[in-house]
């Protein structure tokens, strides 16, 4: 019995939100006296193997096929529903990325077990596994009982929980062969890109005044642009801005665009989603403008400018001008 | 080409939220509903689809009757048909148990490609599609922000972390979760929305999907927030007085 922990990697090195993962996997595990084994499936993948070794885990279970060379949600899948026939776990975590919440919520239902995505916390009481996620737009949280266990399967959400750090100790390495004969994988990879741009970059500046929704209309974003000109900084934008358009991709914070942490983040109009968080909550000062005292933003912001940024920013400008 | 395009209903996340005395839910009642975010953007590509390769586009949304209103909507925008499988309010937590309720639906259609939005706007779980393709027993990809449909193949872009993209192709029949972004949704004609309140909507009732489930609400509650910020409020002249003498105070304004 113990904890799984499906390590993400890609193009030879361990994905970062693994490594939070394997941090709350650690608490859960010492509060419900069990263990931790890492699971890494992949070709050829011992120089990884060792890296997850030096972190606080009791065991690094490794599946080696040529068919998982390249991840695909029924390469995963196939191996870990084989590796549970010889490793029983309560829980399966992985992180909640493109990757984790592709291919897990794909295994438990095809081994019809219990999942919760994109938790913020978990638990193991009794054999028990208890989730807590966000709902409406992170407004309500709920906390959810797995029952059934055998496993359970979650994905932890990402930036939200403390790496360890790696220890002087070995965890053991533990090839496992697993019957993967009957595996097709009708997916194909051909490769990976990564569109160039010859904006500025946002993760040098040090001040970031960022759009989100709460801007309207594509004309109002002049706002942030004085404002951005009056602190010495850049725009940025939240993804809904770049979607529509109005700015460049390049300017996009949070998971899926630029992660920055400037002397000074103005967040204008941004909820606060857990994927724009992530690219900023490292920031030194956060301000939030926004009309919402209630918007998750303030989960992170120090300070919070309540009314309509419309208004607020053109009262500001004017209070910047006064010397 | 026959594509089915899952659209669902969710409450505005704009409003604000109450909780049942007993914490098991929201209080549901005056919530105004809306169509998922990304969803519109599936459905953009499934009529884009049919206009390059032939065949028709089915939408399909769980949910209470009131549902037919997405419907609608993805009927003016160009879907064919349109199903309504009768999911009760309150399972929106449980995607295991959505995607049961979706796959009796689908399994019954001849599809080649099925698309999803990415996550809901409610509880963004990303992991209806997976689920349900699970359940088709179809390859799937996630985050997508390309298509390229070739004879019996689809190519497709996956958005991963920090703008990097990966390049996939599947065999047909395929599932799709479909990023923000990949296209630009149409606006429907008044003719056409006109025209989609007189068509019919397809009534299915999928077998309770209670056997799949094994989540169960222990508690719901507004989220403390963990780090208070300092919170600026009154007219928008003292806000914005505040909040300049807080900048220049940390030494965040510069100097001329
Ligand atoms: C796979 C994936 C990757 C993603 N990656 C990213 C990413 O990298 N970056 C990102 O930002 N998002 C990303 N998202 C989207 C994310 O989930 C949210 O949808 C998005 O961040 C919301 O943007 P927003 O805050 O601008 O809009 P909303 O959530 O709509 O918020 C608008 C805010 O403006 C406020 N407001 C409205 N009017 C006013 C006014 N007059 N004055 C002041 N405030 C006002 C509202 O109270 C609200 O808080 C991703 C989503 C997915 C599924
Ligand atoms: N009740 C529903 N009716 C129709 N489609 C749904 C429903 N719930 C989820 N979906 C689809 O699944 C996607 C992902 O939802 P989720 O897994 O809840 O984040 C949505 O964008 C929809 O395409």
């Amino acid at each position: 019995m113990g904890i799984l922990v499906v390590a993400e990697h890609r193009q030879g090195k361990i994905q970062d939100p693994t490594w939070e993962v394997l941090g709350k996997a650690g608490e859960v595990a010492v509060s419900a006296h069990t263990e931790v084994k890492a699971v890494l499936m992949g070709d050829a993948v011992s120089d990884l193997a060792s890296e997850l070794a030096r972190y606080p885990v009791n065991e690094v279970l490794v599946v080696e096929d040529p068919r998982l060379k390249d991840y695909t949600p029924e390469g995963y899948g196939a191996a870990l529903a084989a590796l549970l026939e010889h490793e029983e776990a309560e829980l399966v975590l992985t992180s909640h990325t493109a990757t984790g919440y592709e291919f897990l919520p794909r295994v438990a239902a095809d081994m019809d077990r219990p999942l919760v995505t994109a938790a913020m916390d978990v638990s193991l009481v009794d054999g028990l596994v208890v989730a807590t996620r966000t709902g409406y737009n992170g407004k309500v949280a709920v906390e959810i009982a797995m029952e059934g266990g055998g496993p359970a399967f979650v994905t932890l959400r990402p930036a939200t929980f403390t790496p360890p750090e790696p220890g002087p100790k070995r965890a053991p390495v533990t090839p496992v062969d697993v019957d993967l004969s009957a595996l097709q994988i009708r997916r194909e990879v051909q490769g990976y890109e990564k569109p160039e741009s010859e904006d500025v970059d946002i993760a040098e500046a040090d001040v970031v005044v960022t759009v989100g929704r709460g801007i309207k209309k594509k004309e109002n974003i002049r706002l942030a642009e004085d404002l951005a000109a009056a602190l010495g900084g850049v725009v940025g934008a939240s993804r809904p801005i770049v979607d529509n358009g109005w700015l460049p991709r390049s300017r996009q914070v949070g998971s899926s665009g630029k992660t920055v942490a400037p002397k000074l983040y103005v967040a204008c109009g941004v909820s606060g989603a857990m994927q724009h968080l992530t690219g900023m909550k490292g920031s030194q000062t956060i301000v939030a403008i926004n009309i919402d005292p209630t918007a998750p933003i303030f989960s992170v912001a120090h300070y919070g400018a309540i009314g309509d940024l419309l208004e607020i920013i053109p009262s500001l400008l004017r209070e910047l001008e006064k010397a | 080409m026959n594509v089915v395009v899952c659209v669902k209903q969710v409450a505005n996340p704009e409003l604000q939220y109450r909780i049942r005395d007993d914490a098991l839910d929201i209080v549901r009642d005056n919530l105004t509903f809306q169509v998922n975010g990304p969803d519109e953007y599936a459905l953009e590509e499934a009529v884009r689809l049919r206009e390059a390769h032939g065949g028709k586009v089915t939408a399909i949304a769980a949910g209470p009757e009131r549902v037919t209103e997405v419907l609608r909507q993805a009927m003016a925008k160009g879907a064919d048909e349109a199903i309504r499988v009768d999911l009760p309010d309150g399972r929106e937590f449980d995607p295991s148990y959505t995607g049961q309720t979706l796959a009796q639906a689908i399994q019954a259609l001849d599809v080649d490609l099925v698309l999803c939005g990415v996550q809901s706007d409610d509880y963004a779980h990303g992991a209806t599609g997976p689920i349900l393709a699970s359940h088709l027993g179809i390859p799937h990809a996630s985050v997508v922000t390309r298509v390229e449909v070739e004879d019996d193949r689809v190519r497709v872009n996956r958005e991963l972390e920090g703008g990097l993209e990966e390049r996939v192709t599947l065999p047909l029949p395929a599932l799709l979760t479909i990023q923000f972004g990949i296209n630009e949704p149409r606006f429907a004609s008044v003719a056409a929305i006109l025209k989609a309140t007189r068509q019919s909507i397809q009534e299915v009732t999928a077998a309770s999907a209670e056997g799949a489930s094994r989540l169960t609400v222990r508690r719901m509650y507004i989220p403390e927030v963990t780090q208070q910020a300092e919170m600026l409020e009154g007219s928008v002249d003292e806000v914005a007085r505040r909040l300049a003498a807080i900048l220049r105070e940390k030494g965040l304004v510069p100097e001329g």
